[in-house]
């Protein structure tokens, strides 16, 4: 502090920018700032010191109102995190592996414990052993019965399809199966009647405006999933009727 | 975001966007909406959520933190706290609040994390100052230049005086507002800012002597007596 660097004579001594400031904010001992101001009214110099002071917040402010463009790797990244956790969360009621359970148990357990308060499925899918919920336990609230809004219904065209498909596959290992547990049957059939029967994706989406689910299928190498874009799993009893299908090969594994 | 009305109330179903035929345009929500269907388990309002502000909320973090490293770290974590805490929402509020205080409150955070660990002087880092300005076709070279003044010029004061300058006079909240929110007394506050301005003044000093007022100084009508009033 530099309270005491108040000059003896106000009239003769400026006043230091600090305790211009502190005048400003009211923060002087009545004495003190009485004498401050009196040398301010007097002194040209710290009349210009004070009216800077004051004009520097407003100046402050008028910034402060400005956005700034966001650098575009740092939007990039930012954009992943996001969906990669909304990913977690959807699967949180789907399918998860114990590697995540134990990693997070902090995260995970509350909600796999409600959800899975119905049934608990254990499946060994492949070569990882995974949890699966059953999902149409009932009495789930909004958000977490995955019959009600599971995880959403994303709005894709084709041409987003895999490039889509694939950030959600590399942000998990394990197979990523959401929507009703009819749905995930109708891909179970679909996925059966084709030479590589192993689902690692199923997501309801709408494609090119019609109501779809996305289905992946391990492909030959380890990295790559064939997509298939079917209509027909949504409805009861329905099949599985695809209209596009693409491969894409994962970065991460 | 001023046009934020709050329509929390006005429930439409929330399975709305997924039955309608077409597709949903999330563009035209607003803020409450985008957060409820996300805590209804929509997978991708979130994201519009954070697409629509994140300049303001980039703003925010590079303004207090000052290194772009870091304040793209303490925005990953905001809006990931964000995206798990949004049920806890209060509908009352407008969501750019909300957001703001959960991104002010991480860039805080890292601030004491980092003042545990050393007084780690900021690095300069002059090949990253072109790009902090934003893109070159976006704003006028007199934006930029000044954005870049001011970011430079907050570097140089310590981080107390910078975080509570940034609340105050940057982002216009109230003194006690900043007070609860950086755990301090309301004094300590005006303290710091009275200095921090003391301290900017030279930095910025150009800045006002540029400015081309209306009168010759420069100096705004407002005199002592006037501003600090009656005792």
């Amino acid at each position: 502090m530099t309270d005491s660097g108040l000059p003896t004579s106000e009239h003769l001594e400026h006043l230091d920018t600090d305790t211009i400031a502190d005048l400003i904010e009211n923060l002087l001992p009545a004495p003190e700032a009485h004498r401050a101001r009196e040398h301010v009214k007097a002194c040209p110099d710290c009349q210009q010191t004070f009216d800077a002071l004051v004009q520097l917040s407003e100046d402050l402010a008028e910034e402060g109102r400005n956005d700034i463009p966001m650098p575009a790797d740092v939007a990039e990244h930012l954009d992943a995190v996001i969906v990669s956790e909304s990913v977690l969360r959807s699967s949180t009621v789907g399918v998860h592996s114990l590697v995540q359970i134990r990693e997070e148990p902090r995260r995970h357990l509350p909600k796999l414990l409600g959800a899975a308060a119905a049934v608990v499925v254990i499946a060994a899918i492949g070569v990882g052993v995974v949890f699966a919920t059953k999902d149409d336990a009932p009495g789930g609230a909004a958000g977490i019965n995955p019959t009600n809004v599971p995880t959403g219904v994303p709005t894709l065209t084709t041409k987003d399809v895999g490039p889509q498909a694939q950030r959600w596959l590399e942000s998990s290992s394990n197979p990523l199966l959401h929507g009703s547990a009819a749905e995930i049957a109708c891909a179970r059939t679909f996925a059966s009647s084709r030479p590589n029967p192993q689902l690692r994706l199923v997501q309801p989406a709408k494609v090119n405006g019609q109501r779809a689910t996305v289905i992946g299928l391990q492909g030959e190498s380890a990295r790559d999933v064939q997509l298939f874009v079917v209509t027909g799993c949504n409805e009861s009893g329905g099949v599985a009727d695809p209209f596009y299908d693409t491969t894409v090969t994962l970065r991460n594994r | 975001m001023t046009s934020d009305v709050s329509r929390i109330g006005t429930a439409e179903p929330i399975a709305q966007p997924v039955q309608h035929a077409g597709p949903v345009s999330y563009d035209q929500m607003d803020d409450h909406e985008l957060l409820r269907l996300h805590v209804a388990g929509n997978p991708d309002t979130f994201g519009f959520l954070v697409r629509r502000h994140r300049d303001r909320m980039w703003a925010v973090a590079i303004r207090t933190l000052g290194e772009p490293e870091e304040a793209a770290d303490a925005l990953q974590e905001a809006f990931i706290s964000a995206f798990r805490r949004a049920d806890s929402f209060r509908g009352d509020a407008k969501v750019t609040t909300w957001l703001h205080r959960i991104v002010v409150n991480a860039c805080l955070d890292r601030i004491r994390r980092r003042q545990v660990r050393a007084t780690d002087p900021l690095p300069e880092d002059e090949d990253r100052a072109a790009e902090l300005a934003g893109p070159a076709e976006e704003d006028p070279a007199e934006v930029r230049e000044r954005r870049l003044d001011v970011l430079n010029a907050l570097k140089q004061i310590n981080e107390d005086q910078r975080s509570a300058l940034v609340l105050v006079d940057m982002e216009g909240y109230s003194i006690e507002e900043a007070a609860a929110i950086l755990d301090c007394a309301p004094g300590t506050v005006k303290s710091r800012c009275a200095r921090g301005r003391a301290k900017l003044l030279p930095l910025l000093r150009h800045w006002q002597t540029t400015r081309g007022g209306s009168d010759d100084s420069g100096v705004p009508e407002k005199t002592a007596a006037e501003a600090v009033g009656t005792e």
